[in-house]
């Protein structure tokens, strides 16, 4: 999918970061990818890097992935926020999407959903212009 | 020291020594009669319970929830509503497992009555007039049970949240390691040798069924923690059924197995999709997985007596009747074999189990007259 902007990548954990990043790079043409390890960190980066995309864990240790939501959004009203989950608990997915998540991962999810997740979100959230137009 | 010790010991040479991890508890002695409860007292008090006592069933029923007993000796002859139908009336109100055990004291010691008593959910009597030594043993027999009974049920809560963080905890790593697995595999990253692309189909696979166990471990401790909440919504069973299978067919191609599923009509019903799905999907997996290679599984939703049902019928050796117990129970795992060197945790029927019960249905499996065998789930249609 053809798609430049920059992406902010939020997870406490180094191997969720890597293959999610891995997703990313192998999804869509040019991603910039931009990480970080904690809620405090990531409004931080928002704040200065400007991000067309965060991918934000839900579970996270010093801020969550809900209030990091919650700040977001305030600051920022038309932010594009995917959460990353590993949990079943639909209660915190549903909460998420009410702060105006665009949608969430799984992330025990086969790849290739995922792939298909992130595709089918930035085509809904940029329109078609950035959608396989160069194919 | 030793004198004084001796002495007391002497002093009460027919008492069974008092037990000092029972003092405090606390026992509920309900009889109308004045001077049983004042024997009963002197009895008790010396044991360092604590007592309380009511005149009647009502007054029993008023006094349980505020004392909190840990034990209840229950005249049978009451005024008023007689013993086993207090007794009756705790364990409705404060739960089978949950209320404290209660010992009957009759002058009716005929068989008829014990057994009523221990048919109303007593858990013992004592005949009067009541012995001293008699009432303390049993007392303390069931105090301790009552105590290890709480253990039990503590340890158990502390099981299942232990098997639930640690499912929990291992999930995503595992995830990570399966989904990596798969990107080595991928040409674009560069090519693998045949050992290298051995070694990391072995990593993949792996990760891939530890993540299955996993899963299935998270299950039974939500559901075994009493957590297991049902979405439930408008959902077509016969439209679920036929999704479920075109997915499992993919997996079944590979064993060069077919699923077939009779066409149905729509079957509205209410219920948690995503879990019965989870059903679906575990029956139609079983199937391939002990069906022969070459295999052509049946698959039919159907309706009838305000009830909806789909079954898959298999190709598999079947249940052997002297392994039909364990079936649908946890880690019940039977002598059958997958027969494409699947792997197997016993716990996916017993899941699937769970999910129907909570949907107030049905799963059973009957064998087939030549080979195979029969699993069908009903579930009711509300009216």
């Amino acid at each position: 999918m053809n798609f430049d902007g920059t992406i902010l990548l939020v997870d406490d954990e180094a191997h969720v970061r890597k293959y999610i990043g891995l997703i990313l790079t192998s999804t869509l043409t040019a991603p910039r990818i931009i990480e970080g390890s904690d809620g405090i960190e990531a409004m931080e980066t928002y704040k200065s890097a400007n991000p067309d995309v965060v991918l934000l864990d839900v579970n996270m240790p010093q801020q969550g992935g809900i209030e990091t939501l919650r700040q977001i959004r305030a600051h920022d009203p038309d932010a594009v926020v995917i959460m990353l989950s590993s949990l079943t608990n639909r209660q915190t997915v549903e909460e998420a999407l009410q702060l105006g998540a665009v949608s969430y991962i799984r992330k025990d999810t086969p790849k290739d959903e995922i792939a298909a997740i992130i595709r089918q979100t930035l085509a809904e959230c940029f329109g078609d212009a950035r959608q396989d137009d160069g194919a | 020291m030793v004198g004084v010790a001796a002495q007391a010991v002497l002093a009460t040479p027919a008492m069974p020594p008092s037990d000092q991890s029972l003092r405090g508890c606390k026992i509920l002695i309900v009889d109308d009669d004045r001077l049983n409860v004042r024997v009963l007292q002197g009895i008790l008090a010396p044991e360092g319970f604590t007592l309380a006592d009511a005149g009647s069933g009502e007054g029993a029923l008023d006094l349980y929830a505020e004392f909190q007993p840990d034990l209840v000796l229950l005249d049978v002859e009451l005024p008023g509503i007689n013993g086993f139908d207090t007794c009756r009336e705790l364990r409705r109100l404060h739960g089978e497992e949950e209320t404290a055990p209660v010992i009957f004291i009759t002058a009716r010691a005929e068989s008829d009555d014990v057994v009523e008593g221990l048919t109303a959910g007593g858990v013992d009597y004592l005949p009067k007039p009541v012995r001293a030594r008699e009432a303390l043993a049993r007392i303390h027999t069931h105090l301790h049970n009552r105590i290890l009974m709480e253990q039990l049920s503590r340890a158990n809560a502390a099981k299942n949240r232990f098997l639930g963080m640690a499912a929990h905890d291992l999930r995503t790593p595992l995830a990570s390691i399966r989904g990596l697995a798969e990107f080595l595999q991928d040409p674009a990253l560069g090519p693998l040798n045949p050992s290298q692309r051995d070694l990391v189909e072995t990593i993949h696979d792996t990760s891939r069924s530890m993540l299955h166990l996993v899963n299935e471990l998270l299950d039974v401790a939500t559901i075994e923690a009493g957590e297991l909440k049902l979405q439930p919504g408008p959902c077509d069973l016969g439209k679920l059924v036929e999704k479920s299978v075109y997915l499992a067919n993919i997996d079944a191609a590979r064993k060069d197995t077919r699923i077939v599923v009779e066409p149905a009509d729509a079957t509205s019903l209410t219920l948690d999709e995503a879990r019965m799905k989870q059903v679906v999907d575990n029956l139609l997996s079983n199937a391939v997985k002990y069906s022969p290679p070459g295999a052509t599984i049946m698959v039919r939703v159907g309706r009838d007596n305000g009830t909806c049902s789909f079954s898959v019928i298999d190709q598999g050796p079947g249940i052997p009747d002297r392994e039909r117990h364990k079936l649908f129970k946890d880690f019940g795992r039977l002598s059958v074999q997958p027969t494409g060197g699947e792997k197997a945790t016993g716990l996916g029927l017993a899941i699937c189990r769970k999910i129907v019960e909570a949907h107030h249905g049905a799963i059973t499996a009957e064998n087939l007259p030549v080979r195979g065998c029969e699993f069908r789930v009903t579930l009711p249609i509300p009216a």
